[in-house]
Order: structure tokens, then C-alpha cells, then sequence
């Protein structure tokens, strides 16, 4: 198997409260890696370790056998090939969309500015958004917008994804536009690391699911076996409040 | 009314004495010109090292060096915002003209451009701080995220959205340099105050010089409010939904 991400003895605390307590874990290449738990379990948290948005409190990150924790790492080449989406989509509203998925393949992978304009044109039509290219993200609905803020992900070509709640803050008849296009990602063998809260996704998605709580991976399976025989008191507690 | 035109004739006409309130106004534009460029450029990198030192913990996860330098140009920031906010800017000029550039070609004007900017900068640093300081800690990221580096993350992202909403206090702080640059006749600096004063000491009138040179001042502060509206409409533009 093919290790992208090798977590060992991850640890972050905000002061005294512990957030994160020793998770080690791999992430291989391919792997749809659903992490679910109650709020405050450490999921966001273990997300946004994985590309330094939070310093580890302790523990290594190891991304493709670089060592990112080791502050001699420059990390924004690391981040180049990770891709992140989040709750509140953080599209650059004094941008238009076309300048949005531009910006950083130019600036950071130096592309020209035709070469950046056609791939965007062309991910922009895979979401179906290619008429919107010129307009500002206040003019999308939050759908679209986390539409566009995948495929701004995509065009730095990353490794793996990581989404963080995408679809927490859409109205419920948006949400599955974005699941689709999510879908649509792993079934072309994209690596991708996703906190949600939608079962079904996960369950039809992943190929596996973790649950966070109180710091730690509780339990972790295939879809099939973690959603029918969840072997932990607490995990049963919980998918019976949200299934 | 013949009597106005008297006035007029007697402190503008007579002797060429309207070349007073002329070369005054000119100087007044040129010190107000020159001292917002220095104070917005200063104010900009002293709101930036000041907001760097904020979000990152003082660098916490950076190199010793860089932690150590970030520290004190912080603290030079904070020193430099305390001692010009916290004096007159009438004693800050007499300072630079008296005491530091006390050579006898030392241009009036300089000297003044010197002493407005660095105490605008000081008030700017602070508005561009909060502008800097509003805008969602999410954009950051999310600049991050995409590999763009701290700086370009900056400078693409954070301050083009902080410059729109820091305009309207920055309009008005302009506002106040402009009329504050009266004082540059403390350090023998001809501006548009020192002229009409010159033309009363000719003439022993003093309603109608003081009252051009009020309706002047007024005059500027409203071309630039004016000229500052447009911008900001054309910079909201992208807020418009539909």
C-alpha cells in the first residue's frame, strides 16, 4: 500500500484541554477517509493538522516521507498538494471566480495566464458553473460556491482533499450538488480526508470510517461493518441521535 | 456691497498680494501630497509587521532569528505609535526643525512633509490594523491552503480587502492632515495659513483673509471627500448582488 499521510502520536492541546490525544494512523493513497463524532471529538481539529492550519502540540505528520511538523520543512510546497475546502467556502469576494482559481496556479505553479484560464474553464464546466466565471462570489448561491471552491482546490492538481463540513453550512437542497461532485472526485481515485456529518455519504463513499472522540480515533471500520456492528458503547450512542 | 469689494480689491489686488494665498496654497497641497504617500506607506508596513506579531504569536512556529526580530520591530512599532500619538504635532515639527535638521538649507517644506507623514503614519498604522484585524481569519487560509505563501497571501488577498474597508476612516484622516498642515508656519513654511496672514499684517483686515482662507480649506476637504466616494463605489462594485 501506498502511504500518502503517516500520522504518529499526534497530540494538540488549546491550553489545558486536550483536543487531540496520540492519533496515529495512515492514510493511503486512494483511501475515501470519512471521519465522523460529536462535536468538540477533534475531528476539525485532526483535519487541519494535516496541513499545519493547527501545530501539532506533539507527534509527527509525515506527507509523502516529508516530515511537515519539522519547522525546517517549507511548507507551503506541502500545501500545494494538499487541497482543503471548507464549511464557509472562504472564496476571496473581491475576486471574480475566474480570479479565484487562478490566483495561486499562477502566482505559486507559474502557470500563464491562458494556461491557468483554460483548465479553469474546463473544471468549471465539469460543476456546470462555467457561465459564472465573470461574476463575484456574493452572486453565487453557497452550493455553487463550495462548487467553485473544490474545483479552486483542483487546480493546483493536489494529492489528496481534505474537506472540513462542506456541506454544514448549505441549505438542504444544496447539499447534495456538492456530495455529487465529491463523489464524482472519488470515483477518480482521489485521496481525500472528509469530516461530515452525512451518513449516507459516508457510507456510500468512503472506504473508511473513523469516529473521533474525546481526542482519539474510538473506531474505526469499513462503512458496511462501522454503520451495522459499531462495536463501542459511545458510537452507538451517537449514530442512534443522528441516524 | 461696495464695501466687499473693497475688501477684496485692497487684500487681493493691490500689490499682487492674491500670490500670497498662491504659493501658500500651493505649498499646502505639496506638504498634504507628499505627507499622506509617506504616512500610508509607513502606516501600511507598521500596521503589517504589528498584525504579523498579532496572528502568529509573535512567529511561534518560525526560526529563532525571525521570532527574535519580529519581537522587536513589534516593539518599535508600539514605541513609535505611543510617542507620535501621544505629543502635539506642533512640537514634533519644532523638534525636526530646530533640533534635527538645524542645517540652514533645510527646506521649510521638507521638513514639514518629514514631520506630517511620520505623525500620519502613525494614525494610519492604527486604521489599517483594524482593517486588517476584520477581515476573516478564513481568507487567510484558505490563501494558505492553495500554497500561496504569508506575504502573497497578503498582498493578492488580506490587504486589498482591508484597503476597502479601512477608505472612509483614511478619507478622514486625510481630512484632518490637510487642515492640520496650518501649523507648517511654526517652522517658517509660506502655506495657505502663513499667506493670509501675511496679507492682515500688509493690510490690517483680518475677516477677509481668514475668511478666503477658510473657504479654500473648505474647498479641498470637499474635492477630496468627493473624489473618495467615487473610489469607494468603484471598489464595492463586487458587492453588488445581481
Amino acid at each position: 500500500m501506498d502511504k500518502l499521510l503517516e500520522i504518529k502520536e499526534l497530540c494538540k492541546s488549546f491550553g489545558d484541554h486536550l483536543v487531540l490525544d496520540k492519533i496515529t494512523t495512515d492514510i493511503n493513497k486512494g483511501d475515501v477517509l470519512c471521519l465522523v463524532g460529536p462535536s468538540g471529538g477533534g475531528k476539525s481539529t485532526f483535519l487541519r493538522s494535516l496541513n499545519l492550519l493547527e501545530v501539532p502540540t506533539s507527534g509527527k505528520i509525515y506527507f509523502e516521507r516529508t516530515d511537515i511538523t519539522d519547522p525546517k520543512t517549507n511548507i507551503d510546497e506541502v500545501r500545494k498538494k494538499i487541497g482543503m475546502v471548507f464549511q464557509h467556502f472562504n472564496l476571496f469576494p473581491h475576486l471574480t471566480i475566474m480570479e479565484n482559481m487562478t490566483l495561486s496556479p499562477i502566482n505559486v505553479l507559474k502557470l500563464t495566464k491562458e494556461e491557468a484560464e483554460n483548465k479553469a474553464k474546463e473544471l468549471l464546466n465539469r460543476v456546470g458553473l462555467i457561465d459564472k466565471k465573470d461574476t463575484y462570489p456574493n452572486m453565487l448561491s453557497g452550493g455553487q460556491k463550495q462548487r467553485v471552491a473544490i474545483v479552486r482546490s483542483l487546480m493546483m492538481n493536489p494529492d489528496v482533499m481534505l474537506f472540513d463540513e462542506p456541506t454544514s453550512a448549505l441549505d438542504p437542497e444544496m447539499v447534495g450538488e456538492v456530495l455529487d461532485v465529491m463523489k464524482e472526485l472519488a470515483k477518480e481515485k482521489m485521496t481525500m480526508v472528509v469530516v461530515t456529518h452525512e451518513m449516507g455519504f459516508a457510507r456510500e463513499v468512503a472506504n473508511r470510517v473513523a469516529f473521533l472522540d474525546q481526542g482519539q480515533f474510538a473506531y474505526e471500520n469499513s462503512p458496511d461493518k462501522f454503520f451495522k456492528e459499531p462495536n463501542n458503547e459511545r458510537l452507538k450512542n451517537f449514530l442512534s441521535k443522528v441516524l | 456691497m461696495e464695501n466687499i469689494l473693497k475688501a477684496l480689491r485692497l487684500n487681493l489686488i493691490k500689490d499682487n498680494r492674491y500670490l500670497y494665498l498662491v504659493d501658500g496654497l500651493k505649498n499646502t497641497m505639496i506638504i498634504t501630497l507628499f505627507a499622506t504617500i509617506l504616512g500610508i506607506v509607513l502606516g501600511l508596513i507598521i500596521a503589517l509587521v504589528r498584525t504579523t506579531y498579532d496572528n502568529t504569536n509573535g512567529l511561534k512556529n518560525s526560526n529563532a532569528v525571525l521570532k527574535v526580530l519580529i519581537k522587536i520591530a513589534n516593539s518599535i512599532c508600539q514605541l513609535y505609535i505611543t510617542i507620535i500619538r501621544g505629543t502635539p504635532v506642533v512640537i514634533q515639527l519644532m523638534i525636526l526643525f530646530f533640533c534635527i535638521f538645524t542645517s540652514r538649507n533645510a527646506s521649510g517644506v521638507l521638513i514639514a512633509i518629514i514631520g506630517f507623514g511620520l505623525n500620519s503614519s502613525a494614525y494610519v498604522a492604527e486604521i489599517f490594523r483594524s482593517g486588517l484585524m476584520s477581515i476573516d481569519q478564513g481568507q487567510m487560509e484558505a490563501g494558505r491552503s492553495l500554497g500561496l505563501s504569508y506575504i502573497d497571501t497578503m498582498k493578492y488577498i488580506i490587504v486589498p480587502q482591508a484597503f476597502k474597508v479601512v477608505l472612509p476612516s483614511l478619507c478622514n484622516e486625510f481630512i484632518v492632515l490637510i487642515k492640520e498642515t496650518s501649523v507648517a508656519g511654526y517652522v517658517a513654511v509660506q502655506d495657505l495659513t502663513k499667506g493670509g496672514d501675511i496679507i492682515r499684517s500688509r493690510t490690517y483686515d483680518a475677516w477677509t483673509p481668514l475668511l478666503i482662507v477658510a473657504g479654500v480649506y473648505l474647498l479641498l476637504t470637499c474635492i477630496f471627500s468627493v473624489f473618495v466616494k467615487k473610489l469607494e463605489v468603484s471598489l464595492r462594485k463586487n458587492e453588488r448582488t445581481n
